[in-house]
């Protein structure tokens, strides 16, 4: 597609004005291109994923899909309206959070001005260059969102309606735009670069989530049939960009032009023009201005805090708590750490946390029930059992995510230094991951279930701890023994042999099985307890002795 | 007596013997320069003797110990700080060090008075609780330099030490070295940078292609090669002397 568009680029060379080369702003635009696809896109990617896989275009077809899928509501909704208004929130929104996430390394790319600037290359050109990019950039993203809608929308409701409709996503596109440039001004004006970079993480992670629960949640909340009668636009709905998009379509299909019609025309048309023109001539000029000043300071200095007096960190207090002096105790203090500040870590690990909260959802709301009807029978069923296992294993996921990390060459540090029990290495970090992560939301589960359940499931939420722990270091040691961050994220993970992964679930299965069977006798569950811990004490004890040749080097 | 003692010492890498029968011993309380040109076998020989390589043919104790066997002792008492060292770079100085300090298993309240002290002597107190994602090389290399002395080893490995350090840390890392020697540490420095080697070393090895090719102080190595500075002895015993034609060619080139 890049081709197409650059192509498309040369049927503008005339207009460009004379100060810009036209032949330096097409190698910055294509280099820049180059980059776009070999940037990696939120965390679609995996371990296999070869180098010069075009990382855009995945993200693209993605894109495409979920269009697809926005495309059919234009045949399922009778109300053109409702429809038109799902249409363009979801551009909206889809927009300003790719830019968000995204863009961002193109925003605030200050890398420009080192490499390009020291060129015979006017400001001028640069700057056409970026808007270029930016517009190809926009272009891209813009046919892979709307490319279905509109041709089902030409198809339904006739041309045109279906021009009208492509310049009303032309409009989304440019609020978008501004949105995003607003969000990073006040971002700018009230913080430094680091923290901007922190923010997106977080962004980067939500999106992540909410496309996981779009997928899973909203064809079970959507009822189709209720939606196919008519419906009232509350007042305040006046106030949102896609309904004026929307009405300005309706005008358009109906052919009524009565006041609101042509109120909301006017909205649809003027905000975005008038947004964009505000953007231009004060934004933009503002903006660049703050993004020179962000190279200057790089490094912040902490300001006020006396080092001599070092506040004890929860990291620190938790190892004492949990830990072996030693070896044991500074592994979990730098997992600790390092899990909540790594950005790959917390992309790849993080939205599982919030699949949770799906699973819980997808496993105890069954698709053939309605969801009253569902919330209505908790009580009298077992569901329970779902929320006391299911954190278990997206945790336990984080035991080979956390085995990998970019920063995998600072691992050096564990050869040089006299470590002669390196299985206390895997414990500790092991640990951190299953009091930082496991158990506050072993926690969360346990206050819905008493909210649903009431007291009665207090033994089983007892008894599912010792039972959680327990899997969860038979994982752990049946699983190849990495040190914690220390393989390269690209490398092909030594996946454990079959029989042990067979072991592995038979066992964690057979546990499992006898808390379903144990239920409806929970005083027995105390005389269980007992051989839990016992494992759990066992298994600790046989990881912390590792030896050097059973952990998995480089 | 010889803190470090190597003999007969080879190391092959898929068939390809990268050091080829190396014999040395070191006496305590000097600064040894380990100098060579790229793929020499520098860095190789630095990693045995730290016991991070522990496959290798010949003899190597360390502190009178057999590095194959101790190496756990072994590094409990000597110090590394290698060439393009990474660290952990979300961590703050202050957490690194911690970290680094509680492998060596030494305990928290020394840890804390060492790193508040060392790196206030750095220079980098403001920056102590400061993730080092934004750090320059020099401060970096720093933080690395204290992580690999923080436990007062007995012999310390150096690669490319100074590499970054603006002028002054410079200064204060060479006299920092010789301080450590006079105080009796070996130092065992491998770099590129021949003047700072010529100037500290009391013993100059320098290694090509997996051998010793010159052994001795600078003065020996001066009077037996008949050139004036150590790159002069460098370049004339690691057998590249057209560096003017290349150099020419490479203009040449330009046109």
């Amino acid at each position: 597609m890049n081709k197409l568009l650059l192509k498309l680029v040369y049927l503008f060379r005339s207009l460009m004005p004379t100060e810009v080369d036209f032949d330096k702003m097409m190698i910055i635009v294509k280099a820049k291109l180059t980059m776009d696809t070999r940037r990696v896109y939120l965390n679609y990617k995996s371990a296999k994923q070869k180098e010069n896989r075009n990382h855009l275009n995945t993200v693209l077809l993605i894109y495409g899909f979920f269009g697809l899928m926005i495309g059919f509501l234009v045949f399922a909704l009778p109300s053109f309206l409702l429809c038109m208004i799902i249409f363009h929130t979801y551009v909206l929104f889809m927009m300003a959070m790719t830019l968000i996430t995204d863009f961002s390394t193109v925003l605030l790319d200050t890398a420009d001005n080192q490499i390009i600037l020291s060129r015979p290359v006017s400001s001028k050109t640069i700057f056409m260059a970026r808007l270029v990019h930016i517009m190809i950039y926009l272009l891209q993203f813009t046919i892979a969102l709307s490319l279905f809608p509109i041709a089902f929308t030409f198809f339904k409701y006739g041309p045109l309606t279906g021009i009208g409709f492509c310049v009303t996503t032309f409009l989304t596109v440019l609020l978008a735009v501004f949105t995003t440039y607003l969000f990073y001004l006040i971002m700018l004006r009230f913080s430094n670069e680091q923290k901007i970079k922190e923010i997106v993480t977080y962004f980067q992670i939500f999106m992540t989530i909410f496309f996981a629960m779009a997928y899973q949640i909203v064809p079970r909340i959507i009822n189709f049939k209720s939606l196919a009668g008519s419906f009232e636009l509350h007042w305040y709905a006046y106030f949102l960009p896609p309904v004026w998009m929307a009405l300005l379509l309706d005008g358009l299909h109906s052919l009524s032009f009565d006041r609101l019609h042509i109120l909301m025309a006017a909205l649809a048309i003027g905000m975005p023009v008038i947004t964009f023109w505000v953007l231009n001539k004060y934004l933009a000029p503002y903006f660049s201005k703050k993004l020179s000043v962000l190279n200057n300071d790089a490094v912040e200095v902490s300001k006020g805090t006396d080092n001599n007096v070092q506040k004890r960190s929860i990291a620190q207090k938790l190892s004492t708590l949990v830990c072996k002096k030693g070896f044991e105790r500074s592994a979990f203090e730098m997992t600790w750490k390092i899990t909540g500040r790594d950005k790959q870590f917390r992309l790849q690990f993080y939205p599982s946390l919030a699949y949770i909260l799906i699973f819980v959802f997808v496993f105890v709301f069954r698709s053939n029930q309605s969801i009253g009807e569902s919330w209505e029978n908790l009580p009298a069923s077992s569901n329970f059992l779902v929320l006391i296992y299911v954190p278990l294993f997206t945790i336990s996921m984080g035991i080979m995510v956390m085995a990998f990390n970019e920063n995998f060459q600072a691992s050096w540090i564990f050869y040089s230094t006299p470590v002669d029990k390196p299985g206390e290495l895997l414990t500790g970090s092991l640990k951190a991951l299953l009091v930082k992560y496991f158990l506050p939301a072993y926690l969360i589960m346990f206050v819905l279930a008493l909210y649903i359940w009431h007291w009665a499931v207090v033994d089983d939420f007892f008894f599912g701890l010792c039972n959680n722990i327990l899997c969860f270091f038979i994982m752990a040691a049946l699983t190849p023994h990495y040190l914690p961050f220390s393989r390269q994220p690209s490398t092909q993970q030594q996946t454990g042999k079959v029989v042990v992964v067979l072991v592995q679930m038979v066992m964690i299965g057979a546990l499992i099985g006898i808390h379903y069977v144990l239920i409806k006798f929970p005083i027995i569950f105390y005389a269980v307890i007992p051989f839990l811990v016992a494992g759990v004490i066992a298994i600790l004890r046989n990881l912390q002795r590792l030896p050097w040749r059973r952990i998995v080097t480089a | 007596m010889s803190v470090i003692h190597i003999s007969n010492l080879k190391k092959e890498y898929s068939g390809n013997y990268v050091l080829k029968n190396i014999n040395l011993d070191f006496d305590s309380g000097q600064i040894i320069g380990y100098i060579g040109p790229n793929g020499a076998g520098k860095s190789t020989t630095i990693k045995i003797l730290t016991g991070i390589i522990q496959e290798f043919e010949g003899d190597v104790n360390v502190l009178g110990m057999d590095i194959r066997k101790n190496a756990i002792d072994v590094k409990q008492r000597i110090g590394y700080i290698p060439e393009n060292a990474v660290l952990y770079e979300v961590l703050t100085p202050v957490e690194y060090l911690r970290f680094v300090g509680g492998l060596y298993q030494l305990d928290e309240a020394t840890i804390d008075r060492k790193t508040n002290e060392l790196l206030r002597l750095f220079d980098l107190h403001d920056k102590a609780n400061v993730r080092m994602n934004n750090f320059s090389k020099g401060m970096r290399q720093k933080v690395l330099l204290i992580s690999g002395l923080i436990h007062n080893p007995d012999i310390i490995f150096l690669d490319e030490p100074l590499s970054g350090l603006d002028a002054n840390a410079v200064i204060l890392v060479k006299e920092i070295l010789l301080q450590l020697k006079l105080a009796g540490k070996t130092i065992f420095y491998s770099s590129h940078i021949m003047d700072v080697v010529e100037k500290i070393s009391d013993r100059i090895v320098i290694i090509y292609k997996g051998e010793v090719i010159a052994d001795g102080s600078f003065e020996t190595l001066r009077s037996e090669a008949h050139k004036g500075s150590l790159e002069t002895i460098f370049t004339s015993l690691t057998g590249n002397e057209q560096h003017q034609s290349t150099a020419g060619e490479f203009v040449e080139a330009l046109k």
